[in-house]
């Protein structure tokens, strides 16, 4: 390992200093577990806000965190995936506001069973998933522009089809799913782990999953060794779209209301920072589940931490940008560091 | 060219119809079986027609040598048999079961196995998922699972079947980690473990050291004896003809000559792909007048140094060396792509200070990268983008681009190197390889350059479009441009080269004038430790100049 880390592709240097041998370990540990890093910040970022506020440890308080991380967290998964391939989900904040009114209004407005009003909604979102990956595959449309397209269809949907006014009066079970514990977990965060237990043994563990690690690192690679590389592109589009379903169904449950203005208010943006901050490249074929749960975590950390801190209400988006900055710039410089030999 | 040539030629010619030939059966190949038959297949990129095969036949148990200049359809016949293509007519059978087009899987079921030289792996995944890419090991049950231990096993197994000692790759390294030849490396194993009937090689050697580039040839020879069919792409003919049983020379998508192995002298071959005879450019006389153009004094950066060094203006000045002997890195120090750590450069007798590329750029010096498409052109962009990005600013008026200016300026810059297209609007990405360079060097000839660097110009570039760039190097030097040039290949320096500075661990170890250097007297210096170059020492051929690791140590720990 030696001779081609010290050595540059190029091979036009001589080798460097043998760094001692545990170091050397250290540093190739830091190489290969890119996620190091985000899980140290996760872990300093809570045990330093804790100090500080005695509220931000408390039972309660995890648990509105781990529900919060339903949202963000599942979002962040099926962004992942998409991202993985090489793509963006721009509609996942949209679509999963637009998912928590479809379910409802199937509910309330046209009758049926929750049960029922759930699975329809799953299945319209995985239509619109998998339109999605036939315009991007078959008809070469960029990523970013189906899913803005989705993103304003659907943010237009939701308050079209409830004239602006919430949806009043669904089936509690909705908001069993939303309120219930288990042994004090609740079944949010815990919907938030199947999820990302389910993704890594899916992208870890199959041979679709390494697929599609092969689709976004080399798509020319993968299409010359025979993978549907079209199918498996798809296939991210719907699981990404959902799991936005998801997180819509367990959004209306908690508030026991479907508002449309709560769709789309960028939480998108969050599942795609969550994303890079867990070590996911914007040009696919690089990042794991564990790096993702792991941004997800720390994002949530952050802004729950601000409110535990009692920042103003105005300056926390701010504190949270600055935060991210320089989480990102860390990651960066940490890569440089250990890239550099690579290059 | 000479009468009993172009004699020979023609014959050659109506000897190697195509047609007649596969009719009655290559002289060494009676009765063999047929391992692909193609008939009529053709191949159109707009109206360029880029490959018209009306008949051929590929034998069981040879290896078949392809040569053809760039743009000749030596790319578009593998893609096509190999499915990344698809063809626009004609039929393929691979053992008598017809290939459908354009599909990879549909080519592999039928034993059609492709290596290329861009080293289509994913450089995120390790040397087991790159090797196993697309398929499951045949000792595992599993059908949806990943089954981790059989897949290292299966992995190990393949490197080991092309001859690598085991464990000289670490199988759990991620690819992009690895150097370029055990890339190379891996993308065969990769091939040779689908058991193909038809094993394309393009350019395999093209990245390898001696001793990888032996295993290959010897696994082509290999696949051959066991009766399956190897189709070995080349640019190197001494080593196409050395393993080869029968050559295809193509010319504008077209089979001009179909040899076996005693015709194929690399006369002949040259002939055929460049349908008649390149210029051999005489040996150049040292410049002994001319001002210095650029001086460096105890030059020193990471893995350089000290160098000291002159060049003169329409001095061309070779840079040899082997590979880490620090030949790059002096070309991009003195661009100013990597910075200097300490000594001193004169250009045109100012100080010389660059920071970045852009103080190079700035100061009069050019850059023309190694690899055209990822470094020098945007490909999609038209031929006039490409060429003008350069002098955006003298052909603006106050900061605005005036189109008319700008196509008529691309014209002009275009025309000055020959560029052979239909007008500037057309992409870059659509001209032939040959004339890609030829527009890079016009863009570089736009901004007037004192200085010309050049790295390694060569790789995949075929005796055709060699020539044209050694005649393009030659223009500018004769405009008094000091041109700097480092090069693997010996033959390329000694013939474009006045004078060659020999590398050797970061330092120049001899600069050697035209008339006192010899491939053996370079070797010596680059290989050796002696200043002074001795009696040539065992000529092991010019591979030597590009030495590859080690066996066992392929990136190994």
């Amino acid at each position: 390992m030696t001779t081609h880390l010290t050595r540059p592709a190029t091979g036009a240097d001589k080798p460097g200093p043998a760094a001692p041998g545990r170091l050397r370990n250290l540093t190739r540990i830091l190489v290969e577990t890119p996620e190091a890093g985000i899980i140290a910040a996760c872990v300093v970022v809570f045990v330093s806000i804790a100090a500080n506020a005695s509220t931000y440890a408390s039972v309660g308080n995890l648990q509105v965190m781990g529900r919060d991380l339903a949202q963000v967290g599942i979002l962040a998964i099926g962004e992942s995936l998409v991202i993985l391939t090489g793509g963006i989900d721009l509609s996942v904040g949209a679509l999963a506001g637009l998912a928590g009114i479809l379910a409802a209004w199937f509910n309330v407005s046209a009758g049926m069973p929750a049960p029922l009003a759930i699975l329809l909604t799953l299945l319209i979102c995985a239509v619109i998933g998998w339109w999605h990956g036939m315009m991007v595959t078959k008809l070469n449309v960029p990523p970013f522009v189906i899913t803005l397209v989705t993103y304003t269809v659907s943010i237009g949907a939701a308050l079209a089809i409830t004239g602006g006014s919430p949806i009043n009066g669904i089936d509690p079970l909705f908001s069993n799913l939303s309120a219930y514990y288990v042994d004090q977990v609740p079944v949010p965060a815990l919907f938030f782990v199947g999820a990302a237990v389910i993704a890594w043994f899916v992208l870890e563990r199959t041979y679709v999953g390494r697929q599609v690690y092969a689709v976004g690192g080399n798509k020319e690679a993968a299409r010359l060794v025979g993978i549907p590389v079209a199918r498996r592109i798809t296939a991210t589009y719907v699981a990404s779209s959902c799991l936005a379903g998801v997180v819509g169904i367990l959004v209306i449950g908690r508030m026991n209301v479907a508002d449309p203005s709560v769709g789309g208010s960028g939480w998108e943006l969050t599942a795609i920072a969550a994303a890079v901050v867990g070590g996911v490249s914007l040009f696919g074929g690089e990042g794991r589940i564990i790096g993702i749960a792991a941004g997800a975590i720390l994002l949530e950390f952050i802004s729950n931490g601000l409110l535990a801190l009692k920042v103003s209400a105005y300056d926390q988006e701010m504190v949270q940008g600055a935060v991210l900055g320089v989480a990102i710039l860390l990651d960066r410089l940490r890569a440089r560091r250990f890239t550099r030999v690579r290059s | 060219m000479t009468q009993s040539q172009s004699k020979a030629q023609s014959k050659a010619q109506s000897q190697s119809k195509p047609q007649s030939q596969s009719q009655s059966d290559s002289p060494d190949a009676p009765g063999r079986a047929v391992t692909a038959r193609l008939r009529g297949v053709h191949k159109s990129y707009g109206p360029t027609r880029v490959l018209d095969l009306p008949e051929l036949d590929l034998y069981a148990g040879q290896v078949v040598g392809v040569v053809g200049e760039n743009g000749a359809g030596k790319s578009t016949l593998m893609g096509t048999l190999a499915g990344s293509v698809h063809r626009d007519g004609g039929e393929i059978e691979i053992d008598g079961r017809p290939l459908v087009p354009g599909s990879t899987a549909a080519a592999q079921q039928l034993g059609v196995a492709l290596v290329s030289q861009e080293f289509p792996l994913v450089g995120q995944l390790s040397v087991t998922e790159n090797l196993m890419l697309g398929r499951r090991p045949r000792a595992s049950r599993r059908r949806f699972l990943v089954d981790r231990k059989a897949q290292r096993a299966e992995a190990a197994a393949m490197l080991t079947d092309i001859g690598l000692p085991p464990d000289s790759v670490p199988l759990g390294r991620e690819v992009r980690l690895l150097p370029a030849p055990t890339r190379q490396l891996l993308e065969i194993a990769k091939g040779w473990g689908r058991a193909p009937r038809l094993l394309i090689l393009d350019e395999p050697t093209s990245s390898l050291g001696p001793v990888e580039a032996a295993l290959v040839l010897a696994l082509a020879r290999r696949l051959a004896d066991e009766g399956g069919t190897v189709l070995f792409i080349g640019h190197r003919l001494d080593e196409v003809r050395e393993i080869s049983d029968r050559v295809l020379v193509l010319r504008n998508g077209r089979l001009v000559a179909d040899l076996d192995r005693a015709q194929a002298d690399e006369d002949r071959l040259i002939r055929e792909m460049v349908g008649g005879e390149i210029s051999h450019l005489a040996p150049k006389e040292a410049l002994t007048e001319g001002e210095v153009l650029l001086g460096l004094s105890q030059v020193t950066a990471d893995g350089l140094g000290p160098v000291d060094l002159e060049i003169r203006r329409g001095e061309i000045l070779g840079v040899a060396g082997l590979m880490g002997s620090g030949r790059s890195r002096l070309v991009h120090t003195v661009a100013g792509a990597q910075p200097a750590t300490g000594g001193q450069m004169v250009l045109d007798g100012r100080r010389y200070r660059p920071r970045h590329a852009m103080d190079g750029v700035a100061a009069g010096v050019a850059l023309i990268p190694e690899d055209r498409k990822e470094q020098a052109l945007v490909l999609f962009a038209p031929i006039k983008a490409n060429v003008t990005v350069g002098v955006l600013r003298e052909i603006s008026s106050r900061g605005v681009l005036r189109p008319g200016r700008q196509r008529a300026e691309a014209q002009r810059i275009a025309e000055g190197v020959n560029v052979r297209m239909q007008s500037v609007d057309q992409p870059v990405g659509s001209l032939s390889g040959g004339n890609q360079q030829r527009a890079i060097f016009g863009r570089a000839f736009a901004a007037k350059p004192k200085l010309l660097l050049r790295d390694a110009p060569t790789r995949g570039v075929d005796v055709g479009a060699k020539a044209e760039i050694y005649e393009l190097v030659d223009r500018a030097a004769a405009a008094g441009t000091a041109v700097l040039v480092a090069s693997s290949e010996l033959e390329e320096l000694l013939w474009i080269c006045h004078r060659i500075a020999v590398m050797n661990h970061g330092r120049v170890v001899a600069v050697l004038d035209r008339a006192e250097a010899t491939k053996e007297r370079i070797m010596t210096a680059a290989a050796g430790t002696a200043h002074d170059p001795g009696p040539a020492v065992d000529p092991a051929g010019p591979a030597e100049v590009n030495p590859s690791t080690e066996p066992g140590t392929w990136g190994a720990a």
